[in-house]
């Protein structure tokens, strides 16, 4: 059971700094707050009280996204869902729909943000290896001198371990800047202990754009979730691919290079042996998920068992 | 406690209250506006039993803070339709036979009507996928996807309202969707469980559990507990008056540990107290000191020479042993052509109700003490309960409160004791409702066992022997043990006329989760390992499985294996029937997965993929959603 003595909604974000740098120890930001609550259970952390609960996401600074030039500004508050719904993310973060549809619940994703999966740091978080697939970069505010001071950090350096971030005492994320990856197709692979509801035990990001031929690579996103304590993007996968002629032969060959990125301690064989075939699955779905260009395998007709 | 004030607008009227600042948008809704048809089945996100919308958005509440919602614009299951209404949905409901225990059911009305909303003409994958954070745990959800489209149609007008009716019945109603009685209340929320209903002045309780599976219970310190503002009374084994002990068989659990804890999560002390977060203070304020003893954590473990006691009664450590003899394996063995030999091992499993464990006790005005809860057995439980707390049978009433699921798993009386206890102390009706962690870690389980199997057969696949030696994990405490090992040998060779047979069910104390009863009672066990050995059979005599069932079924004047003659028998048409269905591929079963040609089928599940709306979204993309570059 959570306990909270205050709970307090910020209309602002400097109210909100302000707030969180006055809050007792012991308080906590809250977004969505669906992994604090079932987190406040018997078994995992029992029942916690805390002073203040300070539920970010009634800021307007952090609701909505906001388009760049080839980036996207995604604030805090966006919620999983949007993914599934809003047909600019759709279209521009090909890969987050498929995470989106994988990740909990149509429920739970109107409440649960990226921004707070990111925030949690856990090295399972399906938010993860998509955000890194599109260079996302989390935008970190505090108070300095009564004025609010932003720094970014990529995500890939933002996360540090499990549960662990580079975030100081004092200051709230604020949104996660993403490229836009409009005409890539787009995959999510994901494996936990059953389909729907669950955490991942491994999963995958693809992005792919193929040259206007269709025929060849020339650009290719991969990162891996759930093998390691920190982010993995796998860009020596990626460098082997770019510019090459799209083969079965060639997906299968670099995706076996993928197993050497499984950093897990435990049930490591099977992760190794998921995570070669989440990559070549994901390079193929993505692949012919491109919604301009058809792939064109050079040898397309060949058929192979997994 | 600091209070917070929230306005909401609820099923369109506008509400403001005080509340704590704790309190996520379900206990707000159930405890601050007593609308209860919102349950909590999990209070994780796992269920989604506590679906409503908020500003048109369904989410669980259990995992939204109130104040989160302060402003908003709230619909449960009671603002769907005006009073003595339905929508369409809730009469497909209703039609369908939807509802079963119901406690799902307005959560899964909520979902459903989501899915409605957001796409009017949702196909089935789409309205699975929807509906995919909500589970029930008695239909399988094929009636409720039937009863979504029906509605889905019928909203559409690609069906006429009358297709809301209930079906038509003629000499029969076997094939006819009969509507059951209590589905309105379901579909509507309005119908009580336990944990929905208040009563003036009720104390909540909450249960100390053993940290241990198997500990001397030293000292109990409730000093500190019962000194705290708010706590109206801690009880122990102590406060039991009576002959202490209850059980479906053998009275051989205590209403809370007495001298000694047998398994994790075992009741230990609990507290009444004026709310639900002073009852949880007051549990961290009781001093128990635990002298740790070996266990016994495997039943084979419980049989060894000097394993550890776990009750004194029983110092063999054995519930029950059911033997049964017919005809002369020996002889049996002898005459076989083919021996085979194997071992075949079942594992605990929960039943999952939806409804965790809840009750309320009071004490009526003529000294009768009350207790109401889902107990599925409230006579028995009457009678034990009359022996712990020493009351002549009138002065003990137990009342069935509506079962939100129970198979078994609601048998057993662990809580409703301790709940009477705390009613006669305080004087005042006491609430207990289960977390779901709880009801996991001290209800009963189906009984994990393992059988060593040796099967005499003919080359003409006739059985001539059969040696069943079933051993399981009672866990704990006897609870419906014996039952289940005496189901479990009276199934265990199948419906399979064996003329020789030796069979032994035991079932052992260990200190699990102790087992009890739970769905096919036995009976699942023992088909597991006799279904398994006649498909292992079949494959050893290069013979079609059905056949050799049929060689062997009991027919008319077979004697079963406890020696009682047959008057009728329909194992020849259930045969039939399993194989036309199945589309069976005649011949022995050698050939698995793709290679065979009668999987996958027409009327068969495909394993669920998810996506279904992210394609067609995708077709009526438009071009100018790009950002710039």
């Amino acid at each position: 059971m959570l306990i909270c003595e205050n709970y307090h909604v910020p209309k602002s974000l400097e109210e909100a700094l302000r707030l969180w740098g006055d809050a007792p120890d012991g308080s906590r930001l809250v977004s969505g707050a669906t992994d604090i609550l079932p987190w406040a259970r018997e078994g995992r952390a029992g029942d916690v009280e805390v002073p203040a609960l300070i539920d970010v996401t009634k800021i307007p600074d952090l609701k909505g996204y906001t388009c760049q030039t080839g980036r996207i500004r995604l604030g805090a508050a966006t919620v999983y869902q949007d993914f599934l719904t809003d047909r600019t993310l759709m279209t521009n973060l090909p890969c987050m729909p498929y995470c989106a549809i994988w990740f909990a619940d149509d429920q739970i994703r109107e409440q649960a943000t990226v921004v707070g999966n990111l925030v949690n740091a856990s090295p399972v978080a399906d938010g993860t290896p998509p955000v890194v697939a599109l260079n996302g970069e989390i935008e970190l505010a505090r108070l300095s001198g009564g004025s609010v001071q932003r720094r970014s950090v990529p995500v890939v350096d933002f996360i540090e371990g499990p549960g662990r971030t580079v975030i100081q005492p004092g200051e709230i994320a604020t949104a996660v800047t993403v490229d836009s990856a409009y005409g890539y197709g787009g995959s999510f692979q994901k494996v936990g202990q059953r389909r729907s509801l669950v955490i991942s035990v491994a999963c995958c990001a693809a992005l792919v754009r193929a040259d206007s031929t269709g025929a060849v690579f020339e650009d290719v996103r991969l990162a891996l979730g759930g093998v390691g304590p920190r982010p993995i993007r796998i860009r020596d996968a990626e460098r082997r691919l770019k510019g090459e002629r799209i083969t079965r032969d060639l997906i299968k060959q670099v995706a076996q290079t993928a197993a050497d990125e499984v950093g897990s301690r435990s049930r490591k064989d099977y992760r190794r042996d998921v995570v070669v075939n989440f990559v070549r699955a994901g390079l193929e779905e993505a692949l012919a998920n491109q919604p301009e260009i058809g792939a064109k395998f050079k040898n397309f007709g060949e058929t192979e068992n997994a | 406690m600091p209070k917070i004030d929230l306005t909401m607008d609820v099923n369109g009227r506008k509400v403001a209250k005080q509340t704590e600042p704790h309190k996520r948008l379900l206990d707000f809704l159930r405890e601050d506006l007593n609308l209860t048809g919102t349950k909590e089945g999990c209070g994780a996100g796992e269920c989604g039993t506590c679906s409503v919308f908020v500003d048109g958005k369904l989410v669980k509440s259990c995992l939204m803070p109130a104040a989160k919602a302060d402003g908003a614009k709230i619909e449960t299951i009671e603002g769907l339709a005006k009073p003595g209404s339905l929508t369409p949905l809730q009469q497909a409901f209703h039609k369908t036979g939807a509802s079963q225990c119901g406690y799902c059911i307005p959560g899964m009305v909520m979902a459903a009507t989501s899915a409605l909303r957001e796409n009017p003409s949702a196909g089935i994958e789409e309205i699975k996928e929807r509906l995919g954070g909500n589970i029930c745990r008695c239909t399988g959800y094929t009636k409720i996807f039937e009863a979504v489209e029906i509605a889905r149609d019928v909203i559409a007008g690609k069906l006429p309202e009358t297709a809301l009716d209930e079906d038509a019945t003629g000499d029969s109603f076997i094939g006819a969707n009969v509507r059951r009685l209590d589905a309105p209340s379901k579909v509507s929320g309005r119908l009580k469980y336990a944990a929905d209903i208040k009563m003036v002045d009720m104390l909540q309780m909450q249960v100390l559990r053993a940290p241990m599976p198997h500990a001397r219970i030293v000292s109990i310190d409730t000093s500190e507990a019962e000194a705290m503002d708010g706590v109206a009374c801690v009880i122990t084994a102590d406060d039991v008056p009576g002959t202490d002990g209850f059980g479906v068989f053998v009275h051989d659990q205590p209403v809370m540990a007495r001298g000694k804890v047998r398994h994790f999560g075992e009741a230990v002390a609990a507290v009444a107290a004026e709310d639900l977060v002073t009852a949880r203070r007051a549990l961290a304020k009781i001093k128990v000191e635990y002298e740790e003893l070996p266990g016994i954590y495997a039943p084979e473990d419980a049989l060894v020479d000097g394993a550890p006691v776990i009750h004194d009664y029983a110092q063999d450590n054995v519930i029950k042993h059911i033997p049964i003899r017919k005809g002369d394996i020996d002889k049996g063995f002898a005459e076989a052509d083919l021996i085979l030999e194997d071992v075949f091992t079942t594992q605990q499993v929960e039943h999952a109700y939806l409804e965790p464990e809840a009750g309320i006790a009071y004490v009526d005005h003529d000294d009768v003490v009350t207790v109401l809860s889902p107990s599925q057995n409230i006579t028995h439980h009457r009678h034990m309960l009359a022996d712990i707390l020493a009351l002549p049978i009138n002065k003990v009433r137990f009342i069935m409160s509506a079962v939100g699921g129970g198979f078994g798993g609601k048998e057993d009386m662990i809580y409703q004791g301790m709940l009477a206890l705390a009613a006669m102390k305080t004087h005042r009706p006491v609430q207990l409702t289960f977390t779901r962690e709880e009801s996991l870690v001290a209800s009963a389980k189906r009984h994990p066992s393992k059988v060593h199997y040796k099967m005499g057969m003919k080359r003409s696949g006739e059985i001539t022997a059969i040696e069943f030696d079933m051993l399981s994990d009672g866990g704990a405490y006897g609870m419906s043990s014996e039952g289940v090992m005496r189901k479990a040998a009276i199934l265990s060779c199948g419906p399979y006329e064996v003329h020789n047979l030796k069979v032994d069910t035991t079932v052992v104390y260990t200190n699990n989760t102790p087992s009890g009863a739970f769905r096919t009672f036995g009976g699942m066990q023992a088909q597991f390992a006799t279904e398994s050995m006649m498909d292992m059979a079949a494959e050893a005599l290069d013979m079609d499985p059905f056949e050799l069932r049929r060689i062997n079924m009991m027919k008319i004047g077979a004697r079963t294996h406890t020696q009682q003659e047959l008057t009728t028998a329909s194992l020849d048409r259930v045969l039939d029937a399993a194989e036309e269905a199945s589309r069976w591929e005649t011949g022995a079963p050698r050939m698995r997965g793709g290679q065979r040609q009668d999987l996958g089928g027409p009327d068969t599940r495909r394993p669920c993929t998810l996506g279904a709306r992210i394609g067609d979204a995708a077709d009526t993309e438009t071009k100018d959603e790009r950002v710039a570059s």
